[in-house]
C-alpha cells in the first residue's frame, strides 16, 4: 500500500512537472530552440492522462485499461524514437550528408523492428495486442536505449559544444536504462514478486529523474551561441620568435 | 535468457553511466571566478591540499584519515550550502542529484580501498563535488554584502 502511495506521488509530481516544463517552455517562448524537448513532454502528458482516465474509470483489471494502456505505451516509445531521431537531427546540424546516412538507418531500424515484431504476429494472429504491439515496444524501447547511446558516443566524437543536447540525451538515457534493465530482471526471474516491485518503483523514478535533468537543461543551461557547431580546437601557442614581433 | 541477461547488464551499467555523466556534466559549470579558496579558508576545508597531494604524490596509504578529511569537508558543505545565504533553507535539485552522487561515489571509494583498485580516481571526483559545493557557496555568500565587504571577504578575515 504504502509503495503504490509512492509510487503515485513520483507519478503525479512527474505529470505535474511536465505540464510545469511545458508551460514554461510557452511562456519564455523556448518552443523553437526546444522543439523535441516539447514534442516528448507533450506526449508523456497526453499518454498518463488517457491511462489515469482508463484506470479510474474502468479498473486495474479491465480490458479496457489494458488495451489503453498499451496504445498509449505504443504512442510514447514512437514518441521517444521520434525524439531521438529528433536529437540526431540537431546533432548533426551542418552536416548534412552525415544526417542522410543516419536518416536512412533510422527508418531502416524501425522497419526492422516492425519486421522483427512482425514474425510474433504472424504466428498468433488472434492477438494483435499481446503479440506485435508488446513485441514492437519492448524491441523498440530498447532500440531507443542503443540510439541514444550511440547519438550520445557520437557527440562525444564529434567535439560537440551543444552542451543541452548532451544532457538532454543523458536525462533521455536515464529513462531508457532504468526500465530496460527492470524489465530484464522481471523477463529473468519469470515475473518475481521483487523484481515486479522494483520495476513498478523504477520506470516512474527514472521519467522522474530525466524530468530533473530536462528541467535543469532548459532553465539552467545556455543555448550554445550559433546552435550546434563544435568546439573549438585550442589555439596553439604562439612561438616566442614570433611573440616578440 | 541470454538475451535478457545481455539486456539486463547493458541497460544497468548504461543506466549507472548516464547518471555518473550527468552529474559530471553539472559539476563542469564554469563560475566566473574561484568562490571556492575564501571558502576553504573559512572553514578551513582539506579536500584541495589532498587533491594536490594526490595529484603529486599519488594515493596514501592512510585510508581512514583520507576518508575521514573527506567526510567532514563533505558534512560541513552541506550545512553550508542549506543554511549560508539560502533564504530557502533547502537544497535544490541539482545539490540534491550531487549529493547523492557524493554519498555513491563514497561508496564506491569505500569498494575501491577493499579491492585495492582505482582508489584515486574516486577521490579526485569527490574532491571535485566538494570543489563544485564550495564554488556554490561562495557564489552565493558572495552575493550578500556587509557595507564595502562580502561576506566572503568577512569570513576571510576572521
Amino acid at each position: 500500500m504504502e509503495s503504490n502511495f509512492v509510487q503515485y506521488v513520483v507519478q503525479d509530481s512527474g505529470i505535474l512537472i511536465e505540464a510545469a516544463l511545458i508551460f514554461y517552455l510557452a511562456r519564455t517562448s523556448k518552443w523553437r530552440g526546444q522543439g523535441a524537448v516539447a514534442f516528448y513532454l507533450s506526449s508523456l502528458v497526453v499518454g498518463q492522462l488517457t491511462r489515469a482516465c482508463f484506470l479510474h474509470e474502468y479498473g486495474l483489471t479491465s480490458l479496457r485499461y489494458y488495451y489503453a494502456y498499451w496504445s498509449t505505451d505504443f504512442l510514447l516509445v514512437m514518441s521517444a524514437f521520434g525524439v531521438v531521431c529528433l536529437f540526431f537531427r540537431r546533432a548533426c546540424w551542418r552536416e548534412e550528408k552525415i544526417w542522410r546516412l543516419i536518416r536512412i538507418f533510422l527508418v531502416f531500424l524501425l522497419v526492422l523492428v516492425a519486421a522483427i515484431s512482425g514474425v510474433s504476429l504472424s504466428l498468433n494472429r488472434h492477438d494483435f495486442f499481446t503479440y506485435f504491439l508488446v513485441a514492437f515496444n519492448q524491441k523498440l524501447y530498447f532500440t531507443c536505449l542503443v540510439l541514444n547511446t550511440l547519438l550520445y558516443l557520437m557527440l562525444h566524437r564529434m567535439n560537440s559544444a551543444d552542451d543541452q543536447l548532451e544532457l538532454l540525451v543523458c536525462g533521455m538515457g536515464i529513462q531508457f536504462a532504468g526500465p530496460a534493465a527492470t524489465l530484464a530482471l522481471v523477463h529473468l526471474t519469470y515475473g518475481g514478486r521483487f523484481a515486479k516491485w522494483l520495476a513498478y518503483q523504477t520506470i516512474p523514478l527514472c521519467t522522474f529523474g530525466m524530468l530533473l535533468v530536462w528541467a535543469y537543461v532548459i532553465v539552467y543551461v545556455p543555448k550554445t551561441a550559433g546552435g550546434l557547431g563544435r568546439r573549438d580546437p585550442p589555439l596553439r601557442p604562439v612561438p616566442a620568435e614570433l611573440s616578440k614581433l | 535468457m541470454v538475451t535478457a541477461t545481455l539486456v539486463l547488464v547493458l541497460s544497468a551499467a548504461l543506466f549507472f553511466f548516464y547518471i555518473q555523466v550527468t552529474c559530471q556534466k553539472i559539476l563542469r559549470r564554469q563560475f566566473d571566478r574561484e568562490y571556492f579558496q575564501s571558502i576553504v579558508k573559512a572553514n578551513r576545508l582539506e579536500f584541495p591540499s589532498l587533491r594536490k597531494s594526490l595529484e603529486e604524490f599519488g594515493m596514501s596509504a592512510d585510508y581512514p584519515r583520507l576518508r575521514m578529511m573527506l567526510k567532514c569537508d563533505f558534512l560541513a558543505l552541506t550545512y553550508l550550502l542549506k543554511n549560508s545565504a539560502n533564504l530557502k533553507q533547502r537544497y535544490s535539485g541539482e545539490e540534491r542529484l550531487l549529493i547523492l552522487y557524493c554519498r555513491w561515489q563514497f561508496l564506491s571509494l569505500a569498494a575501491r580501498h577493499l579491492l585495492k583498485f582505482g582508489e584515486e580516481p574516486a577521490t579526485l571526483r569527490l574532491a571535485s563535488v566538494l570543489q563544485y559545493f564550495a564554488n556554490v557557496v561562495g557564489q552565493r555568500v558572495n552575493t550578500v554584502q556587509f557595507g564595502n565587504w562580502t561576506a566572503a571577504d568577512y569570513l576571510f578575515y576572521l
